[in-house]
This record gives structure tokens, sequence and C-alpha cells, in this order.
């Protein structure tokens, strides 16, 4: 985990290496899918979490869809078989000597959410990327005073 | 250990076999540390509101992470956490696996889409999605509530802590024993420090504070692991070894709970983790709707740190008071009170040195108070932004906004200080009170609200009234009665059996979700404004920093919508 995280915490803080990554990788590769997104509108495209209705929706499901699948083995299958076998399940583990319940329990559950995490964040940049989206290019407005104002007025 | 001193057991809630006297190297430090937390919040005190609630979207992904990882572990993670394990055994890893995993679930339909939709509160979210000030104010007085609740839990724990440093004050104020003067005395600091620094000084002191508590909390682990032979370099697994020698009670599943009350209690925790104000609030103050989700994973990271410990804390705490004090299980076993101070418990039964206990226990209200400020800040914003200036004084200058707000964290202190003087249930379950409520109410507005356009006024009002009434059922069942000497908790024990209060979510979120669908299909749909924000909250274009979807929406963002 550690050297993954090093490795994003450089790209993160300064969002514009991320971009310039963006430009030398995509190539020709994003050239349909960065059309099919230059082409969308996606304020008329309908929004519903059973139908996606754009290209890129659709992708970005097909990954949620499939952490989330995961994701519920990781958090209710072991309680689950330990409920359903629970000799099996409360074997001693070799060399950590965790019961087997509790090691995927205390420690499997949480690190598992941990690495889909991780695993999600990158495949929704490499989302990004495909779709030829640069978050690199949108320009930085002031902070403080005038966005304050205007924002502030937005809202009352 | 053969050293303890023998404490007066005047009260129930001081707990036994802790030393509690006052401690000079102890006290210094956390004076030292509530110093420095004023010092950091009046440097970024505030004047505007950008500022006092979502900290001029200007906070970066670790430093984002960080305020994730501070805001979150409160002293149920930090003490309350632990205290479970030990003394619930299997069914004390709910808390493990409830409040790590729902980072997820929120990171893949939420983080990204909340930043985008980037306004100042959650009840904004409830009040504009929905175009109702309905909405607005039950999402708002449920806000509030949570803070209430969750708050309790965090003065109960600084509290138990206080009294290792500081010592026994009973009736220093008249008829209030040494816990309660301690409720009283921590709770008027963590106030005065909020109302003076806001947001912005709250996110600065949340990644202080981050580093403190985790600093504490792994060298206490550390530290009494070895010390005591029980580990060398890697506690965390290591503790695998001494579950056997623990006794039946502290891994056998299903000894304490049933697989229902485990299944009900971390769903109700995980729908609760994505509906908790003070956490959702988190992304709005991102720079980019990228930065909301690498702040998530760096901060579920910083959050595993401390859930990859606790167990084996809590190991490390039995084994130590099995050995020293007396068996933690059976007949009169380990005092509820002593196992919410585990974590202090262990280091001071492991003879560390006083000032390194004491800087566990400092650990511990730098967690406190953490969770605190993130509440009362989203409780307080509630108030002075959702209720008073959206609907009851439209004109309010900034002025006034600020004042609402610093008088409600006030109220907010009092009522919570007033709970907590004899609070009904451990610090993890009071605070799992309030993640039923979160995820009874708010997630299932948040989750559909984002994922279905056609969700609309009338489909939310419903079903945000069915989930405040049915989250209030188990409460009255199981925790009001408490309250009142004249009745015996819970009143009806199949209700408790099957609708557990720190469970409720299970069988609420699926029941509002149907109502809010259903209601919503039978009534008109949504304006095109609206399903146009919602669209926008999803489309992969980038906006701009201080852009909010409704600003694209309406064309160029700098034109004020009025709704």
């Amino acid at each position: 985990m550690p050297d993954n995280n090093s490795r994003n915490s450089t790209g993160d803080k300064d969002g514009r290496s991320e971009g310039s990554r963006n430009l030398e990788t995509d190539g020709g590769v994003a050239g349909q899918h960065g059309q099919a997104h230059r082409n969308t509108d996606y304020l008329s495209q309908e929004v519903n979490l059973l139908k996606p209705s754009t290209p890129f929706m659709r992708d970005h499901l097909r990954i949620v869809w499939t952490g989330f699948a995961i994701w519920v083995l990781a958090v209710w299958g072991p309680v689950t078989l330990t409920y359903l076998a629970t000799d099996a399940m409360t074997t001693q583990m070799p060399v950590l000597g965790f019961p087997l319940h509790y090691f995927l329990v205390a420690f499997g559950a949480p690190t598992s959410a941990l690495i889909l995490s991780f695993w999600y964040s990158r495949k929704r940049d490499a989302l990004d990327e495909k779709y030829g989206i640069d978050h690199a290019t949108v320009e930085t407005t002031e902070r403080g005073g005038g966005a304050t104002a205007a924002d502030g007025g937005a809202d009352e | 250990m053969t050293g303890i001193p023998p404490v007066p057991l005047q009260e129930s809630l001081l707990p036994e076999s802790l030393d509690i006297s006052f401690k000079l190297l102890p006290a210094i430090l956390v004076v030292s540390m509530l110093g420095l937390f004023l010092a950091i919040g009046f440097v970024f005190r505030v004047a505007d509101t950008e500022n006092m609630w979502v900290a001029g979207r200007s906070i970066g992904n670790v430093e984002n992470g960080m305020a994730i990882g501070a805001n979150w572990m409160s002293a149920a993670s930090y003490l309350g956490m632990a205290a479970s394990i030990a003394l619930a055994g299997f069914y004390g890893l709910v808390y493990v696996v409830g409040w790590t995993t729902g980072y997820f679930i929120l990171l893949i339909f939420m983080a990204a889409q909340l930043r985008r939709f980037g306004k100042y509160t959650a009840p904004d979210f409830v009040g504009d999605r929905f175009n109702s000030d309905g909405a607005r104010a039950i999402a708002a007085i449920t806000t509030f509530l949570i803070g209430f609740v969750y708050a309790i839990g965090q003065a109960k724990g600084m509290a138990l802590v206080g009294l290792y440093i500081f010592g026994d004050y009973g009736g220093l104020i008249p008829g209030l024993d040494g816990y309660q003067v301690m409720v009283v005395a921590m709770m008027i600091i963590t106030v005065g420090y909020l109302t003076l620094s806001g947001m912005l000084g709250a996110t600065k002191n949340q990644a202080v504070q981050y580093t403190i508590l985790i600093i504490a909390f792994v060298a206490g682990l550390y530290a009494v692991g070895w010390t005591q032979g029980y580990s060398t370099v890697l506690p965390q697994l290591e503790y695998g070894m001494l579950i056997d020698s623990l006794g039946s009670e502290f891994s056998e599943p299903f000894a304490t709970s049933s697989y229902y009350l485990w299944v009900a209690t971390t769903f109700s925790l995980i729908v609760g983790t994505c509906g908790l104000p003070h956490v959702l609030v988190r992304f709005y103050t991102v720079e980019s709707e990228r930065t909301a989700r690498w702040s998530t994973v760096w901060g579920l990271f910083f959050i595993c740190i401390l859930y990859w410990s606790a167990p084996a804390f809590a190991a490390f705490g039995t084994s130590l008071y099995s050995e020293n004090v007396r068996a933690t299980y059976g007949d009169p076993g380990m005092a509820s009170a002593a196992s919410e101070v585990i974590v202090v418990l262990a280091a001071q039964l492991a003879e560390l040195p006083q000032w390194f206990v004491g800087l566990v226990a400092a650990g511990g209200i730098a967690a406190a108070i953490a969770t605190i400020a993130g509440l009362f800040i989203a409780g307080s914003s509630a108030i002075s932004h959702d209720i008073y200036t959206n609907i009851i004084n439209e004109d309010a200058t900034q002025r006034q906004q600020i004042l609402v707000g610093r008088l409600s964290i006030v109220a907010l202190g009092a009522l919570t200080t007033l709970a907590a003087l004899d609070p009904a249930s451990s610090i993890a379950a009071l605070v799992g009170y309030a993640f039923a409520l979160a995820g009874s109410v708010l997630f299932p507005m948040f989750f559909l609200g984002m994922w279905w356009e056609n969700a609309n006024r009338e489909g939310a009002l419903a079903g945000m009234t069915t989930g405040l009434v049915m989250w209030s059922i188990p409460m009255i069942n199981e925790i009001v009665p408490t309250y009142m000497s004249s009745l015996e908790a819970p009143l009806s024990a199949g209700l408790a059996q099957w609708m557990p209060a720190i469970g409720s979510a299970l069988i609420t979120l699926p029941v509002v979700f149907i109502v809010t669908i259903a209601v919503s299909l039978v009534t008109d749909e949504p304006d095109m404004e609206t399903k146009r924000v919602v669209r926008q909250c999803h489309s992969p274009e980038p906006m701009r920093q201080q852009q909010t979807a409704e600003d694209v929406v309406t064309d160029g963002g700098e034109t004020p919508a009025d709704d």
C-alpha cells in the first residue's frame, strides 16, 4: 500500500503534472471515446442509476457495480460463512494464530475497502484519460473576495 | 499490577482501576495541546461564511484526507471501539467494519458528485435538490440532532480521560461528581475554541489533531506490545497469537449477539457513514472532484491505521486486565467504565511512564475535540445557514449569520453537556444511534437525489418524515426509558430484537427508499432545471473551483440564481 499511495501523492499535489501525463499517454486511443465525450450534452441525458444514458456513465457504472459486488462479499461474506460453517471458519490460522473468521473481519474487511477505493480511483482516472477529460486545463479562479460574494448571493 | 492505588468508587461512572489523580506532566501535555488548538483556531479565525462553512474550498488531497480521518476518528474510535471489542468480543468488530468500509460506498456513489453539487451544508443539498424549505428544515433538524446525539459519546470519552489526567474534582460544582465536573470543563474548552475558529480553523486543526491522535494511539500500542512482550514490529497482526489465551468470549462468533444483530449493526453504521452531515461536508471543502475522490482514499488509509490497531489494543488491554486486576469475563468481570478507558488503562497497567500514558490519554481528547468540531460546525451551519438565513431571515448579513452560527454552537454545547452528565449507553453505542439516524433520514435523500433525477419534493418529504419517525421508535423503546427511573428498558423486547436502536437502519432504510420512490412516482416530476443540476453532478466535464452545479446549469456561474 505505501508505495501506491506515495505514487499518488506526487500526482495529486500538483494536478498539472497529472495533466501532462494524460496528454502523453492518451494518444490515439482516446480518439473515439474523446469524440463521444465531445458529442455528448450531459445536461440533456437522464441520470438513472439503473439505466446509464451516456457512454461515459455506462463505463463508469460498470466499474462502480464491479467494486460494489466485491465490497458486499468482503463485508458480509466472512460473517455469513461464519454463521453457516462455524467450525470451519473458527479454525486457527497457521503462523498468524488468528481464528480465521476474526482475521477476515477485523483485518480483511477494512483492508478490502481500502484496496477497492484505491482501485476505483485509479479506474476513474483512467476513464477520464480514455475520454480525453483533462482536469488540469480548468483555470483556477480567484479565491475569497469576489467569489464569496457571488456564491453567497446565489444562496440567499 | 500491584501498585494500583485504591480508588474510592463514589460513582459508577468513575472507571475503577484507572489511576485517577492530578498528574503534572500529562496535565502540561494536555493544556499545551489545547493551547495549540486555540492558537491555530485563532490564526485561522474567520469572519465570512465561505470560510466558516467550507474553508474557502481550498483544501487539498492529503490535508483533506487527514481532516477526514480526524473528523471521523472520535472518542468512539479511540476509546469506544477497543472497549466494545474487549467486552463484546466478536460483536465489537462491527464498529471496525462499519466505520471503515462505508467510505467505499461514499467514494463510488457520492464523493465527486457532492463536490460538483458544491453547496455549503448537507441540508443545502436536500433543500436545493428537492426545492423545498420543508425538506431543508427536516434535514437541518436531523443534522442538529445527529450532532447532539453523537457528541454525547465524545463528551463522555473526554471526561473519562480527563479524570486520569486532572484527577477527581467531585463537588467542585455543587451536586456534580468528578466525572460530571470533567464533562463541563471539557465542553467549555471545546465550545470556546470552536466559536472562535469556524470551519477553516477546524480543518487546519483537524490535520494537527489527526497527527496527535494517531501518533498517541500507535505509539501507545507499540509500547504496550513491546514492553509486555506481546509484539515486536507489527502488533496489528501479532495480537493474533494472543487471541487463544484471552478466553473464548473474546473471539467466539455470536456469543454476545445474534448474526442478525451483527448484520443490522454493520449495515446501519455503513449507511450512516454515508449520510453523516459532517462527513459529507468534507467533500464541499476540497479543490476539485478529483481531490474529493483521492482524499477519500487517503482518508480511509489514515482511518485504517487506527482501525487495524484498535483490536490489538483491545487484546493487549484484556490480557493485562486479566493478569493484573481480575478476570475480564464472567462475574464480576471488567466493569464497563473500565473498558471505556481500556486504551489508557492498558498503557497504565503496562507500567509505562506517566507522561507517556498521558500522551495516550491526550490523543483521546484530541480525537474527541476534532470530531465535536466537525459535528458542531455541521449542526450550527444547519441552524444558521439552512434555517435562519434560508428560511427565517433571507436578508441576513454575514455578521448576523456568523453570530447565529456561534450561538448555535453554544446551544449544542450546553445540550450535549447536560445529556452527557448521565449518559445512557457506552460511547460507541451512543455514536451508533447517530449513525442509524443519518442512515435513516439523510443517506436515502442523498443517494436517491443524486442517482435518480425523478426523485421529487413530495417523495423527499414523505421519505424523511418516515425515516425520522421510524428511527425514534427503537430509541423510545430502548434509550428514553433509561433516563426515566420509573421505566425499564426496553419497553418491548421483541422490537429490540428485530429493530435494535443501534441497527435500525437495516429496517428503516428500505422503507424510506420505497416510500420516497413510490411518492415520487405518483406525484409530478421535478422541473427541468433540477434535473439538469443532477445531470451536471454526474457529467465528467471538469468544473472551476468555486463553481457549483447550479451555476453551470444557469449559465456562466456569476449570475445569482433564485429558487
